[in-house]
């Protein structure tokens, strides 16, 4: 016979668990989870934020996807700055392997290269466009100093792109940082072993040091993905998506539908559109992964 | 709505009003914005009476029924719509109804700066009249430095919507609902707009010195300094030239107007702030009372004087007080007398006017760039916003 006829649902330790993490999960689901599911209805309707949402099916996406004057480009825009990602990959980690040498001063170093990564993302974007700016900045008048031609930069539909590339590799140091804990984390051990088998620096470094860091790379890869889809500060302080829209990335014409056409309806639908593409983008990303990834708990 | 130094004005202002009617009293928010203001309609949390800025928010806020038609309280009021500037009013009526009051206008004129006429060889004291005539005197003022860089341009790059403004195209039809984005005429305008850039070096050059100028209040205005030789800007000038730059030597003038359309001469484009009550306002029998009151020429003249906006009021841009006395009053008074012409105009009230002023200036903008032409990219901002507007018919 049993004793405990009344079976509960949840255990008394469980009951425990939830009512201690409860400020939290009310939290979140008042103000993280039902913004979201609202934003998904909110995507179907005319939602002109003055009055009443409207329901009218596909036709927020729909028109959307049509768009080549604004929805297409503001993507092309932001998948064009996919360029940076490679580059910051490249520098962040060549910079960590500058600075895990062992000399004298290098922890000064190391400050130097990160503390471009703490200046706050619109105090950066102020002093950037002082130095590029096209008359007076520092970077024209270095390039004039060795006569090469100055561009208008942020003035300049061609050279707008590149220079918030630019500037934001300056900040490369919060990505340097993880390889650079990565790096100190490599066992010696791998190093002496490949040493007595007589490989050279640059083999050492596509045989060990590379497939032993490769979770830190594939890290920094997938919040740069992530990140890239969202970029937004910048250009919102900076250029306002020109000149010609050159700057019109994804994430500011979704806040200028949103916050200043009134069209909210199609600003929900292009974040879910983005959440799509992102998703997309990280699943691949994690497809190919297992085929260059290392972990060294499995196996 | 207002900030630092302007929203100590305005208090004092409402200070005023308090003073004066004892049972009410007014209390300005700081630092609101508009944007933050329709939050607060939203959040169902309106304030009694509030301002709005940037005249593009008000077609929007009417055409959703946000804020109190005005017309019965108008009509049972002392004020009559001749006591207003036309294209005051005109700017608070959406779809035949009025829906804020207007205050502290503001009136972009032509400003030209005498000495760099004089340098060009320009007669100081003529402006350019027509379109042809600015796109010549932009010629002889620009100046290239040895490396070829520009030293100097005729006019600062105006609004893509302004030069709109100059042939008269217009934006809207409401009778019919139809956009008249690239009617011939402001295909003309576009077309001109080029012309001038390319007159000055391109565009692009254009923008890149024009990314080298000063914040527009201080002592390095580049219209103040000579950079530019010619700007499409407001009455504030006048003060702050007087404030910052008081050796400046410069004439206010209506906007030129194409040669070939000379019914357009004597425009003005004016925007200015409006008082609007909320539909939910829990007072607006005393928030329309207040509206009536800065119509009055005791408010009209006490903003003016401290804000530096023109009057709406017809009899208020006669005060001596307000165009009389230091000597940028004289050129302030320019202003005001302009600000009635009867060629004054203003971007429709619509309620796509964020979206419609947006893609104009970007219209122009890729013409100025030379990425579109005229038609093509006028033809893009037609097609684009009569269909957002299609959406509220």
């Amino acid at each position: 016979m049993r004793t405990n006829s009344r079976k509960t649902f949840l255990s008394r330790e469980q009951r425990l668990g939830l009512w201690f993490i409860s400020p939290w999960l009310i939290g979140f689901v008042l103000l993280t989870l039902y913004p979201i599911l609202a934003t998904l209805y909110l995507s179907f309707t005319d939602y002109r934020v003055l009055s009443p949402p409207r329901w009218v099916g596909w036709a927020n996406y729909r028109e959307l996807l049509l768009d080549t004057e604004n929805f297409w480009p503001s993507l092309g825009n932001t998948v064009f700055f996919f360029l940076e990602l490679p580059l910051a990959l490249i520098l962040g980690l060549a910079l960590a392997l500058l600075l895990n040498q062992k000399l004298r001063g290098m922890t000064i170093y190391r400050t130097l290269f990160y503390l471009p990564s703490i200046v706050p993302v619109v105090a950066n974007a102020m002093l950037w466009l002082w130095l590029l700016n096209p008359e007076h900045g520092l970077v024209n008048t270095g390039l004039r100093a060795v006569y090469i031609p100055a561009p208008a930069w942020l003035a300049s539909p061609l050279w707008a792109k590149p220079a918030l590339i630019v500037m934001d590799l300056w900040a490369v140091g919060g990505s340097m940082v993880i390889y650079l804990a990565a790096l100190q984390g490599v066992p010696t051990s791998l190093y002496e072993a490949a040493d007595l088998d007589g490989a050279n620096a640059f083999q050492k470094l596509v045989s060990v040091t590379l497939p032993a860091i490769s979770p830190v790379i594939f890290f920094n890869l997938i919040m740069g993905v992530i990140g890239t889809f969202q970029y937004f500060t910048q250009t919102f302080v900076m250029t306002k998506g020109g000149p010609d829209k050159a700057t019109l990335f994804y994430a500011l014409y979704l806040y200028q539908n949103a916050f200043q056409y009134f069209r909210m309806g199609a600003a929900c639908a292009m974040a879910w559109l983005l959440f799509l593409v992102t998703l997309a983008a990280t699943f691949l990303v994690f497809k190919t992964s297992a085929g260059w990834v290392y972990y060294e708990g499995e196996r | 709505m207002w900030s630092g130094g302007e929203e100590k004005a305005f208090q004092a202002v409402l200070d005023r009003y308090n003073e004066t009617h004892p049972g009410v009293r007014f209390e300005n928010l700081g630092s609101v914005n508009d944007e933050k203001t329709v939050r607060a309609l939203v959040a169902g949390a309106p304030p009694d009476v509030f301002t709005v800025s940037d005249p593009s928010y008000l077609g929007a806020l009417a055409a959703n029924d946000a804020i109190l038609p005005l017309d019965d309280l108008f009509g049972k009021s002392h004020l009559k719509t001749d006591d207003f500037t036309r294209a005051s009013l005109s700017q608070a009526r959406y779809n035949g109804k009025l829906y804020a009051m207007p205050y502290l206008v503001d009136c972009i004129g032509l400003l030209w700066n005498k000495k760099v006429f004089r340098e060009a060889g320009l007669d100081p004291e003529r402006p350019p009249q027509t379109i042809e005539e600015l796109e010549e005197f932009c010629r002889k003022i620009t100046r290239h430095g040895s490396d070829g860089r520009l030293t100097r341009i005729g006019l600062r790059p105006p609004d893509g919507v302004n030069l709109l403004a100059l042939y008269g195209g217009g934006f809207f039809e409401p009778a019919t609902g139809r956009m008249t984005a690239n009617n011939p005429r402001n295909i003309e305008a576009a077309t001109a707009f080029k012309a001038l850039m390319d007159a000055q070096g391109g565009y692009e050059a254009v923008q890149g010195f024009a990314a080298g100028f000063a914040n527009e209040q201080g002592g390095y205005n580049s219209f103040y300094v000579g950079q530019a030789g010619m700007a499409f800007t407001g009455q504030w000038n006048t003060y702050w030239i007087a404030k910052y730059k008081p050796d400046t030597e410069y004439g206010v003038a209506p906007l030129p107007y194409p040669a070939a359309h000379p019914e357009r001469k004597g425009t003005l484009w004016l925007g200015g702030n409006f008082f609007c009550i909320p539909k939910e306002s829990r007072h607006p029998k005393e928030a329309w009372d207040f509206l009536v009151w800065t119509q009055s020429l005791e408010a009209q003249r006490l903003l003016a004087d401290s804000l530096h906006g023109v009057p709406n009021i017809r009899a208020a841009l006669k005060l001596r007080s307000l165009r009389e006395g230091e000597p940028w009053r004289v050129s302030f008074g320019k202003f005001m007398d302009l600000s009635d012409s009867s060629n004054a105009t203003h971007f429709p009230p619509m309620p796509v006017a964020a979206l419609y002023l947006s893609e104009i200036n970007s219209a122009i903008e890729a013409v100025g760039y030379g990425r579109k032409t005229p038609e093509k990219s006028l033809s893009d901002t037609q097609e684009r916003v009569q269909r957002e507007m299609d959406r509220y018919r």
